[in-house]
Formats: structure tokens, C-alpha cells, sequence
């Protein structure tokens, strides 16, 4: 980084490895306060509008002005909701689907981050590049032949079919391995190991609960990932039994649509997101940024 | 340790979780066929049918005590179908009973027949065959005689109206005295010009909603319309095409329409907002037109023939029931299609649903030919849409059907934006034609 | 597998690694051959989960798609289909809709991300600030994160109605003219944008965020000291110091831009995969949706999936050559 002229004399701290969250000595002004409340605004607002809308007839919605405020027919929209698109099972579906993902992903992007990071052995640096390179394929591109797959194993419209291939996660290795490194200090280790200790042992009983808050990050983010994914379930799965982006997708674009069911319906697939986000929200965040300092 | 029993039941929940989803899938049919251990057949929609709110899965239960009958319903066509050939391309996963749509029968007569049932085939063939239109029959037809699912309804167009937007306009009101003033679809565009022109229109409204409300009608009205006997695409040159064409083009770029998506979000809300005079509606329009515009719209609409409809009719939409063979109850699936398609229940679909049938039994019948519509000012609908059935033409209609006219929607909605010349749309829809069909 | 379109996105703003050096060897040599010999079987067994799923749903599907795109091949049908060798590949060279469908690519692209990392930027600026409610502001921020794409689009393709969307109205309102946003091609391709930035900007400005936090205060209080003004620490101080986090920031997003494929689909609103009448907002990744699913042409789906993926490789390419170029010229690390 090119920093300007430090003077000689001034002590220069070494970044230290936990980072005390160095904050610039300006207080916040009522500019700013104003600006962010307006990106606050920004952020929330389509969420708040699909509560309005649900809470609406598309008549009264295409009125000029529109309304602004929600009201009590949005319970009557979600119950609708819930009679046109198996919702109830579509979220039973994804908690599991996700669920599933959220483990085996975390489980074994662990495994192998921790083996990237501190192991050694042959092939090390190829196959980690192999990872990384792999996050530059297009998701489009496996879809076609994953299909097929699908197809033969008979897994058309099974839950199997989207937990299995979304299982391991070359992001999730990744993040992992940079965490490893840094926070695991080699001595632990070799002390772990001059006791005696197997790998396997090591790995339970040191890495594991160093890992722990980057496992906490990794298994949130890819909880909201997995829940959010569209394009691969549309594919392997039907309305039969579907997750929730593909309840809500055939929500979306039915015979006669009526907006404010489709709304409703798509605030009750975001909504248990939104309750775990919000409650977790402050972990996910430090832990965003403790993993970003890290790297 | 702690963290090692952690990791141990991390582990083991894993595993848990892979089995639990093995587990968890769609339901299998148990074997039965008693009232204690019923057959459960399963049903494999779209959009709406309309048998569970008619009630006729409970009746066929009642009739028939070792059934029972579960459906399952994708909101859009499309995607239902991207789903169906998935399962078409496994050889599983399929339901007892799967519902075929004109936009993709020809691809399934085509390309898919073996997998279905053959009607034709069937004892009782001829009586089948004697109960549906012609047209309805042949369209399920594969080229050798397999027939690959009964109809179950279908969509005889006429032309809706705004009774209250005509009268504003200063143009008659009265279904016969609106149906003589465009015996051809020049005389509707000359009307619609008439609309335009008019001092005393309401404000904002256009003729029609858009030019697919002539470009669809009238592509069917002539001898060919997007493919040969054979199923092969032959867009330019069928006269069908041409004719079309050229009316709704000029419809479009004239300014009579209102330029919109139709089945779009705007679309939607321009019922209520009284944003367009006619519209062409299908059988089903109807149901569609009431539950967008609900109370308010009693008494506004009114129904009139279509123009062109002495030459021939036209039919948008409809569908049919098909069996997958290899299927786990495939007799007692074909004897649920037979009875949900059979004329008593066609009735019923129409006098409780709006549906209209596909049976020229059913529609005969007085229940149905006898039928008006309070909500449509007292429309005799049971006539007006039976005459229509009874004059469609038989065009040939082949797999790409649904592309070929989406691209000649998308054209032409170009030039009612005034985005391109109705020729250089022309070319668009071309050659967006034959990415889809030489690619 | 990285099915997830986000899960480049999510990737943190670390620098691709070097391979771990090995450490010095050590005297103790027996013991350690031990240890290394033990530590070779372990390695290996534990990224063989990994890597067993990985190659069984990426790697052989990857290569797989490679196979198809050298045959004609339907949907219904996908195990047989006639080998036509390159044909496809250049069947789409000389395919307008695929040059129309890059460009589309392009320009939403860099709509999406110049303003959205800009905006994050300054995002983050802000909330470097002390602040009441910091951690309320970074939860909000994360909001539009957490919310799936399709209800994200379908809140705003509401907004961006023609007739009675909000927006229209609101341009209304201040006596500017109504926008057909939906069938222009530069105007679909900025709301679009505008639903991209929506999504990421706040996470970015965290991911920033975190990086202003680790410089030093030491370096501010020189530039002040050397008389400088807010905005010239912030230049020549903090966005230099940044540098590695923005590069890193750039190329996940291009990345993911070039596989954007759920907001153009979903902005229709009636699932038509066209990306509009004139293909105004058809993004590479529907191109490959409306060919293998709408028109039922593998092969050809296959075919652009590829170019997709060899675009890709081009564009990190380069960046990652930009990168050493620089780091030549001024000597040191980027």
C-alpha cells in the first residue's frame, strides 16, 4: 500500500492479529446520520412494500396514489398463499435442504480446510488451485449433465438431488483454509503433536473449537445461500415438493395472478430467514469482518 | 471431550439428515384396491382445471370407494412441461394422470407418444372419438393413429366488449347489432379506428388490449397456420400467418391498441382501469375477466362473434388428459380420464366452472347450449361459444408452436411500443423463429 | 459444488494463496518422517470428502458439458443426440442473439458494479464513523442480502411498472415523464442494475468496512499532520490501503455478473425467457436458459454455457495479469 509520509519518529504499530476495531476520531455529524438512514430506508423499503402489497387487491394496488400502509388482509392473502402453493411443506423442505447443506458443508469444508492449511502433502498448492478455480464456473454449466445424473438415479423430485450436489462448497474450503492459517498457530499444534496426539485427535480437540466462529460464519452464510437457491431446484424439483423458491416462483407467474397472494407468499418465505438473520445478525456481522481483517 | 462427542454428532447428524432426504420425496401409490387399502391416483396439473372445486374428485371417490385421488398443480405451463420431458427423459416420476397442453401436444404426439395410453387402442374408442370435436381429436392424434389423451376443455373465441366504453364512443351496444359491425377483421379495425377517432371516448382507453387479440385469433382462421400436416414449421408461408400479420400489425401501429403484456402485471390491473374496449376472449377469458375486475365489472361486458367467424372459428387454449404407461395403475387412471372427460362431466365443469367443453356432446346438450351469463349482461354463452366451437377449422399444429407465436407476439408488441416498423418486426420474429426452430 | 449463483460473491476479500511453504526441515529426522508419512495419509483423507462429492457433482458434470455441446441434443432425449463436432461452437459466433446477449452482459455488468462498489465504498466511509446504533445500521445493511432473489425481483418489477408502478408515479410527481422501463433496452438494463446493487452493496460496504478498520490510525494522523483534508486522506490514504480488498471486490463481482441469470428471468414477470421483446435484458446465463429449457436445445445450451465459462477465464485472466504487471512496475506486492 502506498502510505504517505509517516514521520520517522512516530512509532508504527505492527497490525496486531485480532484487530481492535480502530475507528477514525470524527464523530458521526447529522450528514451522515442522514445519509445512512436513507440507505437504511433503501434496504428495507422492498421488504416493507411486499407487506403493503400483500396486504391489498391488485385493483387497490393499481391505484394512483398507491396505498402505504398494510393492514389485516394480509393474514387472509398469506392463508391463500398457503392453499396455492404447498408453502407449509416448502419451508419444512428447505429448513431441511438447507439444514442439510449447512452441515455436510461446514463438516467438510473444515476437514479440508484444516488439511489445506496445516497438513502437508503432496499436491497441496495443485489441488487447492483446482478449488479456486472451480469458483469460476458458471452454475449454468453443471446444470445439464447434474440433470442427468439426477435422471438416472431416479432422484427427479427428491430431496437428495439438491442437498447432494450443493454439499461441498470451493468458497467454503477457501474460507477455512484463510482462517486456518492465521488462527491456528503452528505451536499449538506441534505441542498437540508431541503429546502424542493423532491427527484425527488433533482435529477434535485443538482445530475444532479454534474453528468454531469461522464455522459459525461459514454455516450462517451458507444457510441464507442454500435457502435462496433458484436456479437448481426449478430444475430438480416440481410443485409436488418443492423448497421454497420454487413454491414461490409458481406463485409468481400462475393463471390469474393475484399480487398480493403472490406477496404474501414471498413474505413467508423470506420471513423465517429474516427472524434467524435478525437474531444471529450481530455474529454474522463481527464475524464477517473478524474474517475479513484475518485474510 | 467435549468438541470430540461435538464433532462425532456433527457427523452423525449429517448422515441423519442424507437419510431423512432419501426418505422424504413424493408419494408412491400404495397397492390396494379396496375401500380399506385404497389406490391412491395421483393427479399432474397446471394452471387451473377446475375438478376439485367442481367437486368431482369427491364424487368419483364417492362412485368408486378403492380410489383416491390427490392432485398436484404447477401455476405456469411452461414450467409444468419443463418438468414433464424431465420425467419423460427419466421414464419416472411421473403421475398417474398428466395433463397436456395445446402448446405442447404436438410435442408429445410428436416425440413422445409411446409413453402415453392410447385412446384409439382402447375397447370403447369409437364412442370416445364420437363424443369430441373433430378438431379436439385429431390435434392429440399422432401421425399413425395413436390418440394420446381426451380433451377435457376448450377455448372457442369470441370477442369481449366494454358495453359502457362502446356507448360512451357513440358505437352500438347490443351483442348482434356489435357482431354485425365486423363480420371481417378489416370491418373490426375500421370499428376500431371508428373508437379511436371518436370525440366522446373515455378518456385513456384504447380498442383493444393488444395485437395479439387479432394476431391470435386470426393465424387460425386460414388454411395453415405456423406448420405443415406433417408438424413441420412453415411460417412463411402460410396464409394464416400473412393474414394475421397484417391485420394486427396495422392494428398496432395504427394506435388501437393499448399495447400491453397481455397475462402482465399491467395487463392485469388495466381491467379494473378500463384501459381497453374489446379484447378476443377465449371461453376462459371469462372467469379471468371476473376475477380481475370482480363486482364492479357486472354488467359491463357483453360478448360478441368474432370477426371472421363465418370463414372459420378459432380456438386459443385448451387441454387434454393423458396416461403415462408406465405408470403403476394404468387401468384405473384410464377409467378416471375417461369419466372426468365424459360429456355428464364436461356439463358440469362448464355450468359450475366456465370451462367449455371439448365434447360436441356436452356442448350440445341444453344444460350447456342453454347457458347465459348474468355477469356478462345475460350472454347466451352456452351458444355464442358453441357456435364458435362448431366452426373451427382444422389447422395442422406442430411442437414449437408456443415459441413461434411468442415471437410473433414480442414483434408485434414492438410496434404497438412504435419501437420498430411492422416490417422490421417482421424480421425480428423471423429470426427469433428460427433460432428456435433450425438451432 | 458451487451451485449457489452467489456463493462467488459471498467469497471474502482474501488474495488467492500462494501454496503453504514447507517448513525448514527439521534435525529430528526420523521422527518426522513419521510424522510426515502419517500426515501425507491424513491430508489426503481429509480433503477426500471433498473432493469425492466435488468430483462426482462439479468436476464430471463440468466435463460433461463439454461432451454435449459437440452434439445436437433435445431436452426429452439428452443421452443420445448426432455428434456435430464444432458446429455448435460456431453456430454461436455467428448467432446475434449470443453477441446481443454478451453485450447485454456487459452493460448491465458494469451498471451493476461500478456504482455498486462505489456506493459501498462510501457506505463504508460512513459507518467508519462513531456512531449510535453502528450495529443496527450493519444489520440493516445486510437486509436486502438475506432476501432471495426472486422476491427481491418481483418487488421491484412491481415498482418498475409501466403504468402503476411506484417509481413511475413518483417521476410523476415531480412533473418528469413516465418511463417504459420494462421494453427500453438501456432503461430495463438499469433497473436491473439498480436490483443487483440493491443486493450487494451493503455487504460489500462490511467487507470494506472491515478492511478501513485494520489501517493504521498512525497513517491519518500523518496526512493530517501533513495538512491534509478529509478528502485527500480519504484518497491518498484510505483507498490505497484498500487496494487489494477492492481488486479482490471487482472480480467476485464481474464474476458474478457474467453469470447473472434470476433477475432478467424473473423482471418479465409472466416467465418468458426472452429478457424482454427484443431481448433488451437477455443476459448470457438466460440465453443458455432460454435455449435448453424454452426451445429444448441442449447442445447449444451446453455450447454457451462454455463460452460463458471461457469468458470468465479470460476476464480473471487478465486481472490476474494486471495484477502482476503492476506489482513489476512498482516492485512490490499489489
Amino acid at each position: 500500500m502506498t502510505a504517505t509520509l509517516a514521520p520517522p519518529s512516530a512509532p508504527v504499530t505492527p497490525a496486531p492479529r485480532k484487530a481492535r476495531r480502530r475507528t477514525k476520531t470524527g464523530k458521526a455529524g447529522p450528514v451522515t446520520y442522514s445519509l445512512l438512514a436513507l440507505f437504511a430506508l433503501v434496504s428495507v423499503f422492498p421488504l416493507y412494500w411486499t407487506v403493503v402489497a400483500g396486504s391489498h387487491t391488485n385493483a387497490e394496488i393499481a391505484a394512483t396514489p398507491p396505498p402505504f400502509l398494510p393492514n389485516a388482509t394480509l393474514f387472509e392473502n398469506i392463508d391463500a398463499a398457503l392453499e396455492q402453493a404447498p408453502l407449509g411443506l416448502a419451508i419444512l423442505n428447505s429448513v431441511i435442504v438447507s439444514g442439510a447443506i449447512t452441515v455436510g458443508t461446514v463438516l467438510f469444508c473444515t476437514l479440508a480446510g484444516f488439511a489445506f492449511a496445516k497438513l502437508r502433502f503432496r499436491g497441496n498448492g495443485l489441488l487447492l488451485s483446482l478449488v479456486v478455480g472451480t469458483m469460476m464456473v458458471p452454475t449454468q454449466l453443471a446444470v445439464i449433465p447434474l440433470f442427468m445424473m439426477i435422471a438416472e438415479l431416479q432422484w427427479v423430485d427428491q430431496l437428495q438431488a439438491v442437498v447432494l450436489p450443493t454439499l461441498v462448497s470451493a468458497f467454503g474450503v477457501f474460507f477455512m483454509r484463510q482462517y486456518l492459517v492465521s488462527a491456528l498457530p503452528d505451536e499449538l499444534l506441534e505441542a498437540g503433536r508431541v503429546d502424542g496426539a493423532s491427527t484425527h485427535r488433533i482435529f477434535f480437540s485443538i482445530v475444532l473449537p479454534v474453528a468454531r466462529p469461522a464455522m459459525a460464519v461459514l454455516a450462517m452464510l451458507t444457510f441464507l445461500t442454500a435457502w435462496n437457491e433458484f436456479f437448481w431446484p426449478i430444475i430438480a424439483l416440481t410443485a409436488a415438493n418443492p423448497t421454497v423458491q420454487v413454491a414461490i416462483a409458481n406463485l409468481g407467474s400462475g393463471y390469474v395472478p393475484q399480487r398480493a397472494v403472490i406477496m404474501a407468499g414471498t413474505l413467508l418465505g423470506t420471513l423465517p430467514v429474516l427472524v434467524v438473520f435478525g437474531v444471529l445478525g450481530k455474529q454474522i456481522v463481527g464475524g464477517i469482518m473478524a474474517g475479513a481483517v484475518k485474510g | 471431550m467435549f468438541d470430540h462427542r461435538r464433532g462425532r454428532a456433527a457427523a452423525s447428524a449429517a448422515v441423519a439428515l442424507a437419510l431423512l432426504t432419501a426418505g422424504c420425496g413424493g408419494g408412491s401409490a400404495a397397492d390396494g384396491g379396496s375401500a380399506d387399502d385404497p389406490i391412491t391416483l395421483t393427479m399432474g396439473l397446471y394452471g387451473t382445471f377446475g375438478y376439485e372445486e367442481a367437486g368431482l374428485y369427491e364424487e368419483y371417490m364417492e362412485l368408486h370407494p378403492e380410489i383416491r385421488i390427490e392432485q398436484s398443480v404447477v401455476a405456469q405451463s411452461g414450467a409444468y412441461y419443463q418438468a414433464l420431458q424431465t420425467r419423460l427423459a427419466a421414464g419416472s416420476g411421473m403421475a398417474d394422470v398428466q395433463g397436456i397442453e395445446i402448446g405442447f401436444v404436438a410435442d408429445v404426439t410428436a416425440n413422445h407418444a409411446d409413453a402415453f395410453v392410447d385412446f384409439a387402442a382402447q375397447d370403447n374408442a369409437d364412442e370416445l372419438e364420437g363424443t369430441f370435436y373433430d378438431w379436439k381429436w385429431d390435434q392429440a392424434s399422432t401421425t399413425d393413429g395413436r390418440v394420446i389423451g381426451l380433451g377435457t376443455d376448450a377455448g372457442p373465441q369470441a370477442m369481449c366488449y366494454r358495453q359502457d366504453l362502446f356507448e360512451a364512443a357513440g358505437l352500438p351496444t347490443d351483442p348482434a347489432a356489435v357482431s354485425a359491425l365486423w363480420p371481417t377483421w378489416d370491418d373490426y379495425l375500421a370499428t376500431g379506428q371508428q373508437y379511436t377517432d371518436s370525440a366522446t371516448r373515455q378518456e385513456g382507453s384504447s380498442f383493444v388490449d393488444s395485437p395479439n387479440s387479432v394476431f391470435a385469433p386470426a393465424v387460425r382462421q386460414g388454411d395453415v397456420a405456423y406448420d405443415d400436416e406433417d408438424g413441420n414449421p412453415v411460417v412463411e408461408d402460410s396464409d394464416g400467418v400473412e393474414t394475421a400479420w397484417d391485420l394486427a400489425s396495422q392494428a398496432a401501429d395504427d394506435g388501437l391498441t393499448a399495447s400491453l403484456a397481455q397475462f402482465g402485471d399491467d395487463w392485469n390491473a388495466a381491467f379494473s382501469n378500463g384501459a381497453f374496449a374489446t379484447i378476443a376472449c377465449p371461453s376462459w377469458m371469462l372467469g379471468y375477466i371476473t376475477s380481475q375486475m370482480g363486482d364492479e365489472g357486472a354488467g359491463l361486458w357483453n360478448i360478441a362473434t368474432l370477426p371472421g367467424q363465418a370463414e372459420a372459428g378459432s380456438t386459443w387454449g385448451g387441454s387434454w388428459l393423458g396416461v403415462p404407461s408406465s405408470g403403476e395403475h394404468v387401468e384405473e387412471a384410464t377409467a378416471l380420464v375417461e369419466w372426468l372427460t365424459a360429456p355428464e362431466q364436461q356439463v358440469k365443469m362448464f355450468t359450475d366452472g366456465g370451462f367449455f367443453p371439448s365434447s360436441s356432446t356436452a356442448a350440445e346438450s341444453p344444460e350447456v347450449a342453454d347457458t347465459v351469463s348474468e355477469y356478462f349482461s345475460d350472454a347466451p354463452i352456452g351458444q355464442v361459444f358453441g357456435d364458435a366451437a362448431d366452426s373451427v377449422r382444422r389447422t395442422p399444429i406442430g411442437p414449437y408452436d408456443t415459441q413461434i407465436q411468442d415471437a410473433f407476439s414480442a414483434a408485434l408488441t414492438t410496434v404497438a411500443d412504435g419501437d420498430r416498423t411492422p416490417d422490421e418486426a417482421y424480421t425480428d420474429a423471423l429470426n427469433a423463429i428460427e433460432q428456435v426452430v433450425g438451432g | 459444488m458451487t451451485l449457489a449463483d452467489d456463493s462467488l460473491r459471498t467469497a471474502l476479500p482474501v488474495a488467492v494463496p500462494e501454496p503453504v511453504a514447507p517448513p525448514p526441515v527439521d534435525t529430528a529426522a526420523p521422527r518426522r518422517r513419521r510424522a510426515r508419512l502419517s500426515e501425507n495419509r491424513w491430508g489426503y483423507a481429509y480433503v477426500a470428502p471433498f473432493f469425492l462429492v466435488f468430483g462426482a457433482f462439479s468436476l464430471f458434470p463440468f466435463v460433461f458439458t463439454l461432451w454435449i455441446s459437440l452434439h445436437e441434443t433435445r431436452l426429452s432425449d439428452i443421452g443420445g443426440g448426432t455428434f456435430v463436432g464444432l458446429d455448435n461452437y460456431a453456430a454461436l459466433l455467428g448467432n446475434a442473439y449470443f453477441w446481443n446477449a454478451l453485450r447485454n452482459t456487459v452493460t448491465i455488468g458494469v451498471l451493476a458494479t461500478v456504482p455498486q462498489l462505489c456506493l459501498a465504498l462510501g457506505l463504508a466511509h460512513l459507518l467508519h464513523y462513531k456512531l449510535r446504533g453502528r450495529t443496527f445500521f450493519r444489520v440493516v445493511m445486510l437486509m436486502p442480502y438475506a432476501t432471495s432473489i426472486a422476491a427481491a425481483t418481483l418487488v421491484f418489477a412491481t415498482l418498475f411498472g409501466r403504468d402503476y408502478g411506484l417509481i413511475n408515479t413518483g417521476l410523476e410527481a415531480v412533473g418528469l415523464d413516465r418511463i417504459d422501463w420494462e421494453s427500453g433496452s438501456l432503461t430495463s438494463q438499469v433497473a436491473i442494475a439498480v436490483i443487483v446493487t440493491w443486493r450487494w452493496t451493503g455487504y460489500n460496504a462490511l467487507i470494506y468496512l472491515a478492511a478501513m478498520q485494520s489501517i493504521p490510525d498512525e497513517l491519518y494522523e500523518a496526512a493530517e499532520m501533513d495538512g491534509a483534508s478529509r478528502w485527500r486522506q480519504f484518497l491518498h490514504v484510505t483507498i490505497p490501503s484498500l487496494r487489494p480488498t477492492i481488486l479482490f471486490t471487482v472480480v467476485v463481482s464481474t464474476i458474478g455478473a457474467v453469470q447473472l441469470f434470476g433477475e432478467p428471468l424473473l423482471f418479465a414477470g409472466n416467465g418468458s425467457t426472452t429478457g424482454g421483446a427484443r431481448n433488451q435484458y437477455q443476459t448470457l446465463g438466460l440465453l443458455m436458459y432460454q435455449q435448453g429449457w424454452s426451445n429444448f436445445n441442449i447442445g447449444q445450451a451446453a455450447t454457451t454455457a462454455w463460452a460463458m465459462f471461457l469468458i470468465i477465464l479470460l476476464v480473471v485472466g487478465l486481472a490476474a495479469l494486471a495484477g502482476r504487471l503492476r506489482a513489476r512496475r512498482t516492485g512490490g506486492t499489489p
